[in-house]
């Protein structure tokens, strides 16, 4: 029956790329003729040549953080994850795109790929490498990773943009509507969590870089969204489907809901809070739980809703607020959106300790808290997400150039994108975008970061560059 | 070969209603049911066919009407069966099916919009169509929805006036030199003190169980965050919200026929009224929750779930009801006479046998139900309490109008033998209803006093009763031989003895009554006398006296 031709399909497909990058990390340890890599060449051989004959070919290709095999995007579980991931870094490292493998597949052909690969990862121009590499191989065939063109990048910054203002847009509608007692329709948050989650799945660096502005009027709603969209992109890496990151957006959205009740002089104090309002800002939690009951009753995404309300400030070692009896476990929801609502407000200005914290900074203080306040594999996740020049670093260059990262890079994570605010003669500028992955015709990387310095200490507007 | 233009359409037209057919089938067969599974396979092989010559299926859709390649090939100007509407109200526009289509995806595309018909009526559902298909994250069927209603109620200038705003804030270029002056100062590569490390294989093993364990049922924990938001309420409209969700709590999982959570959440509440610690106010909240488990919505719920296929096991009942207030007592009677299964009536019968303790009077109200059924199953449950309080409200209904009553009144009377019972009975025997007469006589036997015995002689040796049916009679002497004493003995002995020669059929009736009897009372003095009428002519007198001498012989 067609349907389970599907699903057998569908399972091989996870297993090619499984054992691909089995066989590639073995290769990276062992001699491509050592026992281990040719045992594993064996089986993956065993499991493409079937398919082969079945497909005529099997078309291997990287699109955005996507696996495809034949056309069909690969979804995988946690199980897959450190494999799928590891393929995925070393695929773009080297430039590739796609890997079409035809005809009869033999250990010959699929060694001298495994030396190419391996050798390319060494290369300054690592496509190139591997595209000599296996030149002479009728079988394999390799296609570079497709650029995204300059205007098509425009638009998407465009659409990013509107999903995050409109989220923002909707979440001030909510609370202006929840305040005149007015009845709230909830099928439009979830649209907009699901605008969020694909915009994330396509764009992921984007709409990051959308919560590292933290300088708009109204605090609450953009930190609400930011808190959404980083938390989204935490569920990605952890695996999480489609669905469950609509979830946990939702949840995430409306974290703080119960500030709604929260004085605005409070909210909005410019100063230091005292330990009356601290009690006040504290009570947020437990009036979220109400907020959250009143609007949407208990499906199950309320429910979790709820949950994550109240616990996202309870903390790992439950040294937070409220303070809690006979307590279980915290949720997992809540532990990533509590990660991603410390980064959000440390990062930001006017909140509690009212002292904006540059990325890296706030970073390090998470670190300290890891296992403490923080659920430690959580937090490496979301390092690994955020890597270690967040968007919006402001960074000095060896070239004598001051500039802001302004797309991480996932690879190699010293190396983002940077837009350059001062060039080495000391002009202000506005741009140029470059990437410090960039190398010239020697090797040697055009600009390598040396320093980074808190853009908050000078009033850098980051949205003048970022947005 | 490639179909000609007017063929295309046509194939479509018939698609579409292959389609429209499929999704009413799909609603009303279970999943594997042979007409569902053929419906399904034919549908994917009209898709199939169609790809067989075009790469993908483009819809546009209209309020009333599909077009496919500037061809209307729907129209339905009605709001009944219409597939173009229903698509169109959720703001799909257009439906691409591409010709790598799995059988799969387009069974979850059906069962999607066939689940979206079901909810109709369901105006505060979250999920729309869009949603749905959202989750589903087909790879082959794509659509184009319009966003326009995500903008109703939202500032549409908001991105606008948010991004002048923070970009007109601008960066001091002081500052910025500042930056720049500060950057250069030790321009020395300082190794970042943040090194990204990877999570270890076990760490992600771990994460993956707890990811596991993630997926369980939330109930639970939502129900110990609401008892903590209890604890931290501060005055009284706070207790009052969390009363308000607690009793939504109930009533939703009964809803569901989650009576587990229900019973973890009372256990709860009880825990909290019972603690020193909880101040009067708190308590004062916490006891309107139990006041409306016992209320008619809250029974009607449990109603429901007892009278389900699943039903409930009775340890779990007993749990929950032992919750029960006698405020319950009403709503319970009220669900008794609705429930359909024997097994529900009979849970709500022993619930009643429990609380109805709590508030004889409010139970024996209930004798004033409309429905005979109900006040028979009242009276049972008074007669199972036992409490001889009940008897007065007991005899108000000896005069109730349906017979199956009134017989169950008697029934109870005679087994609580409250004051003024005896005397009712009495009158009971003289009715003009057999059964109510058999039955008066039995509860008197039941009560078993002399004065009982007295009135049950006297009624015996009445002229009237002589008329009655034999096994009126005979049962009214077996109840009378029930006090083995000598009055009795002495009584029935008479009785067998006596002679008439009027109406002899009667009188030997009564003489068979009293010899089965003798033998009943087991006294062996009485054999000389039965053997007299061990071979008399009259059939009925002979073996009856036969059977009585054999019962005392052997001693049974």
């Amino acid at each position: 029956m067609a349907v389970k031709e599907d699903r057998e399909l569908i399972s091989s497909a996870k297993d090619i790329i499984n054992q691909l990058s089995i066989i590639l990390r073995t290769a990276n340890i062992h001699s491509p003729s050592n026992i281990a890599v040719t045992t594993a060449i064996e089986k993956y051989i065993a499991l493409l040549n079937p398919l082969i004959k079945s497909e005529r070919s099997i078309l291997l290709e990287l699109i955005g953080e996507f696996f495809y095999i034949n056309g069909m995007r690969i979804r995988y579980s946690l199980d897959y994850l450190i494999n799928f991931n590891f393929l995925v870094r070393e695929f773009k490292k080297r430039e590739i795109g796609s890997v079409i493998f035809k005809d009869f597949m033999n250990p010959v052909d699929l060694q001298t790929f495994l030396k190419a690969f391996i050798e390319s990862g060494f290369s300054d121009t690592p496509y190139d490498t591997m595209s000599e590499g296996i030149d002479a191989l009728s079988s394999i065939k390799i296609d570079r990773l497709k650029k995204i063109k300059e205007d098509e990048d425009v638009d998407t910054r465009k659409i990013v943009k509107k999903t995050y203002f409109t989220a923002v847009a909707y979440i001030q509608g909510l609370f202006s509507k929840i305040e005149a007692g007015e009845r709230v329709n909830i099928k439009k948050s979830k649209r907009i969590v699901e605008a969020m989650v694909d915009r994330l799945l396509e764009e992921e660096q984007l709409l990051i870089g959308m919560t590292a502005i933290k300088d708009y009027d109204e605090y609450t709603y953009h930190h609400m969204v930011n808190v959404s969209i980083l938390s989204i992109a935490l569920g990605q890496r952890l695996g999480l489907n489609k669905k469950l990151l609509a979830v946990l957006g939702i949840t995430a959205l409306f974290h703080d809901i119960g500030k709604i009740r929260t004085p605005y002089e409070i909210l909005n104090k410019p100063g230091d809070l005292t330990d009356d309002e601290w009690k006040i800002m504290k009570r947020h939690p437990v009036w979220g739980v109400r907020a959250i009951l009143k609007l949407r009753g208990f499906d199950s995404t309320a429910i979790r809703s709820v949950i994550v309300s109240f616990e996202h400030h309870i903390h790992n070692d439950f040294s937070g607020y409220p303070r809690v009896s006979n307590y279980m476990d915290l949720d997992l929801y809540s532990k990533i959106v509590c990660i991603a609502d410390q980064y959000d407000a440390m990062t930001s200005s006017r909140v509690y300790s009212r002292i904006p914290m540059p990325p890296d900074k706030a970073i390090s203080i998470m670190m300290e808290r890891s296992g403490i306040q923080l659920d430690p594999v959580l937090l490496k996740f979301f390092i690994n997400m955020i890597g270690v020049f967040p968007i919006g670093t402001l960074v000095m260059l060896d070239t004598k150039e001051l500039g802001l990262v302004f797309e991480s890079n996932e690879v190699m994570g010293d190396r983002p994108k940077v837009v350059i605010v001062i060039d080495s003669n000391g002009n202000r500028l506005k741009g140029p975008v470059v990437s410090l992955a960039q190398k010239d015709e020697t090797g040697r990387y055009l600009r390598s970061i040396v320093k980074t310095l808190d853009p908050n200490k000078y009033n850098i507007n980051l949205a003048e560059y970022l947005l | 070969m490639e179909l000609t233009e007017d063929k295309d359409i046509k194939v479509v037209k018939e698609l579409l209603q292959k389609l429209i057919k499929a999704k009413k089938t799909l609603r009303m067969y279970p999943q594997g049911n042979p007409i569902y599974v053929k419906t399904l396979e034919d549908l994917y092989t009209r898709f199939k066919s169609f790809f067989d010559y075009q790469d993908e299926l483009t819809l546009k859709i209209g309020q009333n009407t599909i077009v496919y390649d500037s061809e209307q090939v729907y129209y339905n100007p009605g709001k009944e069966d219409n597939i173009a509407l229903f698509l169109f109200k959720d703001g799909i526009r257009e439906i691409t099916f591409k010709k790598e289509l799995l059988q799969e995806e387009l069974e979850e595309f059906l069962k999607v919009i066939v689940v979206d018909f079901d909810r109709e009526m369901d105006e505060m559902s979250e999920d729309d169509m869009v949603t749905l298909l959202w989750e589903k994250d087909f790879q082959n069927i794509q659509y184009v929805v319009d966003e326009t209603f995500l903008m109703d109620e939202i500032d549409e200038d908001y991105e606008r006036k948010a991004v002048t705003s923070v970009k007109g804030r601008g960066t001091d270029v002081e500052s910025l030199q500042r930056a720049y002056a500060d950057g250069l100062e030790g321009m020395v590569k300082d190794e970042k003190k943040v090194s990204i490390m990877p999570p270890a294989f076990e760490e992600i093993q771990m994460l993956g169980s707890e990811m596991e364990k993630d997926s369980s049922d939330k109930m639970e924990k939502l129900i110990t965050i609401l008892f903590e938001v209890f604890s931290h309420a501060e005055g009284e409209d706070d207790l009052e919200d969390s009363i308000m969700f607690l009793k939504d709590i109930v009533r939703f999982s009964l809803t569901h026929g989650d009576i587990h959570t229900v019973i973890n959440a009372l256990g709860k509440a009880k825990g909290i009224l019972d603690d020193s610690f909880t101040t009067d106010e708190a308590k004062k909240y916490m006891k309107m929750l139990f006041i409306y488990i016992g209320t008619e919505e809250i029974i009607n719920l449990l109603g429901a779930i007892l009278d389900s296929s699943s039903g409930v096991d009775e340890d779990i009942l007993k749990r929950f009801t032992d919750f029960l207030d006698k405020d319950a007592i009403a709503p319970l009677v009220k669900i008794l006479g609705d429930l359909k299964t024997i097994r529900a009536r009979k849970s709500i019968i022993e619930t009643l046998i429990t609380i109805g303790r709590k508030d004889m009077q409010k139970l024996a109200a209930q004798l004033n139900d409309s429905r005979w059924y109900v006040v028979r199953n009242i009276v049972f449950i008074l007669r199972r309490i036992g409490d001889k309080r009940a008897v007065d409200y007991l005899l108000k209904t000896m005069s109730h109008r349906d017979i199956r009553v009134r017989k169950e009144v008697i029934r109870t009377l005679g087994e609580m033998n409250g004051q003024g019972a005896l005397q009712s009975l009495s009158e009971c025997l003289d009715d003009s209803n057999a059964e109510i007469r058999i039955a008066s006589a039995r509860a008197i036997g039941n009560i078993g006093t002399d004065a009982a015995k007295k009135i049950l002689i006297e009624k015996v040796s009445q002229k009237q009763f002589k008329e009655r049916d034999f096994n009126e009679k005979k049962e009214a002497y077996e109840i009378l031989s029930r006090w083995k004493d000598a009055d009795v003995l002495d009584y029935l002995a008479g009785i067998l003895k006596k002679k008439s020669f009027f109406g002899m059929g009667r009188n030997y009736e009564d003489m068979a009554c009293a010899a089965f009897c003798l033998g009943l009372v087991g006294n062996k003095e009485v054999l000389p006398l039965l053997y007299k009428f061990s071979d008399v002519n009259n059939k009925l007198l002979r073996e009856v006296s036969q059977i009585a001498i054999k019962r005392l012989e052997l001693g049974r």
